[in-house]
């Protein structure tokens, strides 16, 4: 090993960049926390005898939003959805239910039980996303752990270790043991005494054996947190060979392995009991007869004092007129709809790229990974499946239902396949992490964002160079933010920077009825 | 007959024919209107799907263009995103099917596209006179060559087909016989800019 980083280099290192605080505030690009809020109470004026009329344009979690929000406050409200149910990318799938893929449409074929079911889009809440969780709160959604974390669950790659997939425990117990050793070698070094005091030096130091659990010696020599080759109860546990250094170096996922759970995705998750479809129920419990199914919108015309909307239902055209409009109509969408809309808007929903996450799931047979030590959690694969998640709840019944692809911007790789090469691929990549796979899994289900009726596509992408924005791309987000004549908002968590999590959809509400309520304050008061 | 009648009719018309999957176990029905998901309200085409104009289209080429998606002449080569996409759609198709979407189709009205190729118009119409020998001297199509309208199409969309005939995604399968026409004569388009050429100089043809 060659030039070794010094402490004072360490240190210069962690000045240069600002420091750990400065990194924290850099952004979802590292899968850190956006700013931490609480829920906001809106304070919006409620009408009086003189009630506004109000379209929703798709019955996401933004315009339910909306719908219950302003519901309260006396407007009256209609929400057109053009398919069959509400929530939008909320979509939980059960025994029987009908995933309206174009080209390949799917019944779920899952045993007919309550925990037999797979959140097919949102799928975990980040503790901190406090206006979701105090509507979940207000509508009675009934909240449970959703397991990410999981450091007995497997990651696995071709490249490390001839493919043999390894307990992700192991793997972090490893890499932090020989990332502890040089650092602590890098202490040890004459260059001890300057800007640490004695105290300090020492703290520090057993910090980084700690990290690494270092030996005498500072030294890694294998540890216990790799889990016992056998024994630990009766017998003294044997210790896991250690997996050498270079080894472990063979896998371009280490970084992505030991930081896989920080900021939004990290503990505790949480997760509506029964499944995420319930936060939809909850919603609809207020707003639900507000809704009109099937009413598919061709048409948005915005004047100054009022959107008029054409829709198809029932094999007629018909016309809906209002005062204001909140569409949470994907960008992608609704450039195919007769519109007047400026042309620096339709420049702007031009841009906006819709995503790709595909995600697919298998009934088990029988809870296999259970007895394997694995209960709830995620398995890492460096493949296109990507992902194994295992279910959070469910535990210790006879079937569970079990993710095995979770591609989010790598899609199209399987939304290109017939279902059934689909399948296969999933089962392969599988079979690498549990050999029965195959005879373990049945009845599979598939989500191809991309070509999902009335959807064509998952979160939308808006920064075409990943983890920064250009001035124009800034421009034209803002461009789509503020509404059209002061009638027309775009709402969703496609108008936000933090793109697909259901906090941003309804902050993205909170944003547009916020706005409103100015302009109906200026107007009434 | 009224735009709003014709498509109560039509859509009567298909209604029928939707909801075909409702059974013993009663499962949420679905319908058959997926055209206008990707193509846009009445067909209007859209640009953030990549998806034609599909109002004006002749019937004739509609139908052979459904054919080919459905036995794979077109949509199956693997880089051709969109072209898969409708492939997946078009593979379960019946031809009583295949019908019924033609008559849809027929009952939307056509409002002309907006320009969006800016383009040398001049040299464009110097490369289209080897057009017009199938397409028509107004780019108005001809049955009987095969040969289907270009004007009134979305611009982009042409732009897109010619550099799909261009680098083989679209009549590259040997059963495509027009296909393989028209992608040894996209040939003589030697770059973008005479690509943007000629689809500009399309663009002044106009359509009644």
């Amino acid at each position: 090993m060659t030039a070794l980083v010094t402490r004072r280099e360490f240190l210069n290192l962690l000045g240069s960049t600002g420091g750990a605080s400065a990194a924290l505030k850099a952004g979802s690009v590292l899968g850190l926390l956006p700013a931490a809020s609480i829920a906001k109470s809106l304070d919006l004026l409620a009408l009086g005898a003189k009630s506004k009329r109000v379209a929703i344009l798709g019955g996401g979690l933004s315009g339910l939003t909306v719908a219950y929000e302003l519901g309260k406050r006396g407007y009256e409200c209609t929400i057109l959805e053009a398919s069959h149910r509400s929530g939008g990318r909320i979509f939980t799938v059960r025994h029987g239910d009908l995933i309206d893929e174009i080209g390949n449409r799917q019944y779920c074929e899952f045993d007919d039980d309550p925990h037999l079911y797979f959140n097919g889009g949102a799928a975990r809440i980040p503790s901190l996303h406090h206006n979701l969780l105090s509507y979940c709160k207000e509508l009675g959604v009934e909240l449970e752990v959703f397991i990410g974390e999981n450091n007995n669950a497997y990651f696995q790659d071709d490249a490390l270790l001839d493919g043999k997939p390894v307990r992700v425990n192991n793997y972090k117990a490893n890499i932090r043991g020989f990332l502890a050793e040089m650092l602590a070698k890098s202490m040890s070094e004459q260059e001890m005494d300057k800007p640490f005091t004695e105290q300090e030096a020492e703290n520090l130091l057993g910090i980084i054996r700690s990290f690494g659990d270092l030996k005498e010696g500072d030294l890694y020599k294998g540890s216990s947190r790799s889990g016992y080759k056998t024994g630990g109860f009766i017998a003294q546990g044997v210790q896991k060979d250690i997996i050498a250094f270079r080894d472990l170096l063979q896998t371009q996922m280490g970084g992505r392995i030991l930081t896989a759970y920080e900021g939004e995705q990290g503990p505790s998750l949480l997760q509506a009991k029964g499944g995420m479809d319930k936060i939809t129920a909850g919603f609809l419990s207020k707003v639900g007869e507000k809704v009109k199914y099937r009413a598919m919108v061709s048409a948005i015309n915005v004047s100054n004092d009022g959107v008029e909307i054409a829709y198809d239902q029932d094999g007629t055209r018909q016309s809906l007129k209002a005062d204001y409009c909140f569409s949470c109509i994907p960008t992608h969408l609704i450039t195919g709809f007769n519109h007047n809309f400026p042309s620096e808007y339709v420049r702007a929903l031009k841009y906006v790229r819709r995503g790709n996450a595909y995600k697919a799931a298998f009934q088990a047979k029988e809870r296999f990974w259970e007895k394997d030590g694995i209960y709830g959690g995620i398995t890492r694969m460096n493949n296109r499946s990507a992902d194994i998640w295992y279910p959070s709840h469910g535990m210790n019944q006879d079937k569970g239902i079990i993710l095995g692809a979770y591609n989010f911007r790598g899609g199209m790789y399987h939304t290109n396949m017939s279902q059934e090469e689909r399948i296969e691929a999933h089962i392969k990549d599988g079979e690498k992490i549990h050999p029965d796979y195959r005879s373990l899994v049945e009845k599979p289900v598939t989500i191809a964002w991309h070509r999902m009726n009335h959807m064509l596509g998952c979160a939308a992408s808006w920064n075409k160079d990943f983890g920064s924005w250009t001035e124009e791309e800034r421009h034209m987000f803002d461009t789509l933010q503020a509404p059209v004549n002061g009638r027309h908002y775009l709402i969703g968590d496609q108008i936000t920077v933090n793109v697909a999590w259901m906090e941003s959809a309804i902050r993205s509400a909170h944003w547009a009825l916020e706005d409103l309520d100015q302009r109906v304050r200026a107007e009434l008061e | 007959m009224s735009k709003n009648k014709l498509t109560v009719v039509i859509c009567g018309f298909l209604y029928g024919l939707s909801f075909q999957l409702q059974g013993a176990e009663e499962r949420e029905p679905y319908d058959d209107f997926y055209c206008t998901t990707c193509h846009g309200a009445d067909g209007r085409g859209n640009f953030s799907i990549q998806a034609p104009r599909l109002a004006g289209m002749e019937p004739w080429y509609l139908r052979r263009q459904l054919e080919n998606f459905r036995t794979g002449v077109r949509g199956a080569h693997l880089d051709d995103i969109e072209g898969l996409a409708m492939r997946s759609m078009a593979i379960e198709l019946t031809d009583e099917g295949i019908a019924d979407i033609v008559a849809w189709v027929g009952s939307w009205e056509y409002d002309p596209p907006q320009v969006s190729i800016e383009g040398d118009v001049t040299v464009g119409e110097q490369i289209y006179s080897q057009c017009a020998a199938c397409h028509g001297e107004d780019a108005q199509g001809n049955e009987a060559l095969g040969a289907p309208a270009l004007r009134g199409q979305n611009d982009w969309y042409l732009v897109t087909q010619l550099k799909n005939f261009k680098q083989g995604w679209r009549g590259g399968d040997p059963l495509d016989n027009y296909g393989q026409q028209m992608m040894s004569m996209s040939q003589v388009l030697t770059d973008e800019d005479s690509i943007n050429n000629v689809v500009s100089h399309i663009n002044t043809l106009g359509r009644d």
